[in-house]
């Protein structure tokens, strides 16, 4: 009896515990919605009855599978969006990875000039909202197919575009790489910053070439990290919609989650949420293959982490022609748009680039039918509403970023410290998913999850509560990534001679796990900070009067086509989410790279 | 799991009392009652697609001290949110201005979730059709041209030639796979799949000869595969359209004729077809229903009574293309009156649009991937 509850409490080891908190928690999380996501794609829904003949509301059938996969209309429906929606994933992941790998290699391993302007700069495409790229790009390129005004390329060298050119996958590819770079830039630049300098050396005293220890030694180290960077933006490439559609429509090419809107909007969601189902298994698939191709190497980078800083490479006479290159790079895909963002908002009447139309009425302004637009809304700093509505926003970011920094550095110890059991894996994956669940789709189930009490869990329905649950959920991905290389880093031996002494959990916690790795846990809170303050599908359905948030208040405004607020608010977003971040990195001594797990 | 059957049976029940109430209500109704109540019952909650709705609300408040907060949603989210917690129970939303009827109808009335209501107003005064659902208000989609490229008159005669090689590659439509309402319109050409093919044959004097099960759908097939240009937004569309200075602009099918608004503030050569036959474009209701759980029905219904007055529905009117039912209402300056309209463009058959815009969206969906 005594040897049997012994066992039992060896058994319950810290590590343990969590882990079956963790599971059930996750589970109810995590794969009751991917369960009920699944359970729709089986059920006649009312709008769906009259195609499904002899249906009632709430059969069972296997219609929505047998229309999509094997109909006579099947490519139209879904292969072809299929292999579009895998271009547009991998064009935009590998792009994304030599213009995010390119710089983060500038900025950690070469005496490039102004590098700390560089690094701040070169995340602020992922803050902007996607669509500044791609509509910067129409008003770039766009040619007489669409009409209206003409291209600025157009109007400047007299030369037409050709349709490629100006719509479809190829600016689809581009502008969505130029919105993800940033994770490549963060990730691998982290992972560049932890190589040992002595490596390279040793080669370089072998008589590698600089092309041969970029090859043989520097991309070896940092595979982790391309992988990770591939997985994340090729999981954003299968889910985007705004781009594809805006883009692709007018030469009529179209991905999966076209068919997931159609289908919600036909009011078909079984057939919607079919094709979220799909792209979550091609989701689980690259995260599968990540696992396999450098699960085993994770460790390596971490073992040598420690080792002497490199000295940089000089660049020589490359150095100020490659500044410049990169300089016109930020200002062409972050300073332009941000510019044109700006000068839209202080723009009387849209589009009349006049000194006598400039105004600050949009800003500062009283209510007023007459002036500009004549909207009848004061200007956006006087606006009660709207900076209400901000205040929400950052209170959630900061609740959201707080609880998953802490849910990853905890769920990131269970993982480490339970390395090679099924627990291990099935909390890695299980706290991933969510970065592959369309939101809108999300946003819907978990609306019909909390909206009445289910057990011990109270309604939480119209409570800001449930704001942060679902953010919670949803951005847990990046904390966890974060928590998990953190912990990695920390040899288990600290931990055991913390243990021979006697220290409880709680103070190793304390004294141990935290201090040492404080700055990459902080760092783990940035990215899904960032990520709330522009989430808006996940939260339409979820918000009220009172926990309206900045994306969802602004909605009235694009609504009626009054720009100059929706775009300010974008900047005031942008001005806040970079003044935290670069405040963060002088406080804590933060990077969101090694945030995202570099 | 036996969520649906227990949602059934909710359903079921919420029916039969929201016809009682409709029922009881038609017969006797105290607006005095409804009016003293009301102001005992606080703040009103509504969603809504249109933003102008808040509008209305401020000045309603400001009559009344009855306070509103309006929720805005587009069309599906709106239906989406107002269905699952009205399923769950939860008692939020007093009321819903809501578009896409025929989606809204299924989820929201027909579960009985949802009630119409007539207020005072629109009894005494709506055409009894706009009754129930009861509509605020019209909205109208038009095709359109730009006046530089065809000064004197309109070019379109049939929408069938929308189809033909000199309109190849320039229409462009709102994406109809992310658009209920144009789903539903788009029945209306099925169930009128005759009255189609006879204006083709009116047009080239031969029979229309179909590969698609009827005209509507051989029409959507066409025009398709004429290359149509698809787009997301219809101020884009209207933009593109009457932009000045274009040697070959493109037309459009089916924008909001409300863009017009903005003819004299952006320059544009913009003008709406008034001769393509067999239809000008097709016009939708805007709807009115009150939540049958409502906590504040009192409160609820005297704002669905404001918004059919004239003063109510101002936030609206200050544009062409929205239309209240009221027959007192004046047309925007410049714009037609509803009954115009009404003559000259189809709406949609709710039943037939609710059986057929699966087919529809199946049909667009397969030629519009090339």
């Amino acid at each position: 009896m005594r040897t049997a509850f012994n066992r039992f409490r060896l058994k319950m080891t810290p590590q343990r515990v969590l882990s079956v908190l963790f599971l059930v928690v996750l589970g109810y999380l995590v794969i009751v919605p991917l369960f009920l996501m699944l359970r729709e794609t089986f059920i006649v829904h009312p709008l769906e009855r009259f195609q499904i003949p002899g249906a009632k509301i709430g059969d069972w059938t296997w219609a929505h599978w047998q229309r999509n996969f094997l109909s006579d209309n099947a490519y139209a429906f879904f292969y072809k969006p299929l292999l579009n929606t895998l271009k547009i994933a991998l064009g935009l992941s590998l792009l994304a990875l030599v213009i995010g790998g390119a710089l983060a290699w500038l900025v950690v391993r070469t005496d490039l000039p102004m590098k700390g302007f560089i690094a701040n700069a070169a995340i602020i495409p992922y803050i902007m909202p996607s669509w500044t790229l791609a509509l910067a790009w129409i008003t770039l390129f766009k040619n007489q197919r669409i009409g209206g005004d003409q291209g600025i390329f157009t109007a400047l060298t007299g030369i037409a575009t050709p349709d490629w050119f100006a719509y479809g996958l190829f600016p689809i590819i581009i502008t969505l790489s130029l919105h993800y770079f940033p994770f490549g830039f963060m990730l691998i630049g982290g992972a560049l910053r932890n190589i040992d300098a002595q490596l390279e050396e040793s080669a370089e005293l072998l008589g590698a070439s600089r092309p041969t220890i970029l090859r043989r030694v520097v991309i070896p180290l940092v595979l982790p990290a391309i992988f990770s960077t591939f997985l994340l933006t090729f999981s954003r490439g299968l889910g985007t919609f705004g781009t594809p559609a805006f883009l692709g429509g007018p030469v009529r090419e179209f991905v999966l989650s076209t068919s997931l809107y159609a289908n919600l909007i036909g009011q078909r969601p079984g057939i919607g949420y079919l094709a979220a189902v799909v792209m979550i298994l091609l989701g689980v698939l690259v995260l599968y293959m990540d696992h396999k191709i450098i699960g085993t190497r994770r460790s390596f980078v971490t073992i040598s982490g420690k080792g002497a800083r490199a000295g940089l490479v000089a660049l020589g006479r490359w150095r100020w022609p490659l500044a410049v290159l990169v300089l016109g790079f930020i200002v062409a895909v972050i300073v332009v748009p941000l510019c044109a963002l700006v000068i839209d908002t202080v723009m009387l009447r849209p589009g009349i680039y006049a000194w006598e139309n400039f105004t600050l009425h949009y800003w500062i302004g009283d209510a007023s039918l007459t002036v500009g637009l004549g909207t009848g809304e004061p200007g956006i700093l006087r606006n009660s509403q709207l900076m209400s509505a901000l205040r929400n926003t950052m209170v959630l970011a900061v609740v959201v970023a707080l609880i998953t920094g802490i849910l990853g550095i905890l769920v990131g110890y269970a993982i480490v410290r339970m390395r090679g059991s099924w627990v291990s894996q099935a909390l890695d994956q299980m706290s991933f998913m969510p970065y592959l669940m369309p939101s809108i789709a999300l946003g819907a189930i978990f609306l019909a999850m909390f909206a009445v009490p289910r057990g011990p869990i109270p309604s939480l329905h119209g409570t800001f509560w449930l704001l942060v649950i679902v953010c919670t959920v949803s951005y847990l991905p990046y904390a966890v990534k974060a928590g998990v290389s953190a912990i990695r880093q920390i040899g288990p031996e600290l931990e055991e001679a913390a243990v021979m002494v006697g220290a409880s959990w709680w103070t190793r916690m304390r004294r141990i796990l935290i201090p040492v790795q404080k700055s990459t846990y902080f760092s783990g809170m940035l990215l899904p900070f960032i990520s709330v303050t522009r989430e808006l599908s996940l939260l339409i359905l979820l918000v009220t009067p009172a926990t309206q948030v900045a994306t969802t208040i602004t909605l009235r405004y694009t609504d009626r086509g009054w720009y100059p607020y929706t775009n300010g608010m974008v900047l005031l977003l942008v001005v806040i989410v970079v003044g935290s971040t670069i405040l963060s990195r002088r406080l804590m001594g933060t990077s969101i790279a090694k945030g995202l797990g570099g | 799991m036996d969520f649906m059957r227990m949602l059934r049976g909710v359903a079921a029940l919420a029916v039969t009392a929201g016809l009682v109430t409709a029922g009881g209500m038609a017969v006797a109704e105290d607006w005095a009652q409804i009016e003293a109540d009301a102001k005992t019952e606080g703040a009103l909650l509504v969603y809504s697609t249109t933003s102008r709705t808040a509008k209305a609300a401020e000045a309603f408040s400001a009559d009344t001290g009855i306070a509103v907060e309006v929720v805005r949603l587009g069309e599906q989210d709106l239906i989406q949110r107002a269905y699952q917690e009205a399923a769950a129970g939860v008692r939020d939303v007093d009321m819903i201005v809501a578009e896409d009827w025929v989606a809204a109808r299924e989820l929201l009335s027909n579960t009985g979730y949802f009630v119409n209501y007539v207020p005072p107003t629109a009894r005494e005064l709506f055409p009894e059709r706009h009754q129930d659902p009861l509509v605020l208000g019209f909205i109208n989609r038009v095709f359109g041209y730009n006046t530089d490229k065809h000064p004197d008159a309109d070019p379109f005669v049939s929408v069938w030639d929308l189809t033909t090689e000199d309109y190849r590659g320039r229409v462009m439509i709102r994406d109809v796979a992310i658009t209920g309402e144009h789903q539903n319109a788009f029945t209306e050409w099925v169930r009128r799949s005759d009255e189609l093919a006879a204006d083709y044959e009116a047009r080239f004097g031969k029979p229309l000869e179909m590969t698609e099960a009827n005209a509507g759908l051989e029409f959507i097939k066409r025009f398709l595969q004429n290359d149509a240009i698809i787009m997301t937004s219809d101020t884009k569309i209207s933009e593109a359209i009457g932009a000045p200075g274009q040697d070959n602009p493109p037309y459009g099918m089916f924008y909001v004729y409300s863009k017009h608004r903005d003819v004299p503030l952006q320059d544009l050569r913009l003008k709406d077809s008034r001769q393509i036959s067999p239809t000008l474009g097709y016009y939708y209701p805007i709807v009115l229903q009150l939540s049958a759980n409502a906590e504040h029905p009192n409160a609820a219904k005297m704002f669905m009574e404001y918004l059919g007055t004239l003063e109510g529905f101002a936030p609206w009117a200050d544009s062409p293309g929205v239309y209240s039912p009221n027959p007192n209402q004046v047309p925007f300056d410049g714009d037609m009156p509803f009954a115009w309209w009404e003559e000259r463009m189809w709406g949609y058959d709710l039943d037939f649009a609710a059986e057929n815009r699966g087919i529809v969206l199946d049909t667009w969906l397969k030629y519009a991937q090339r």
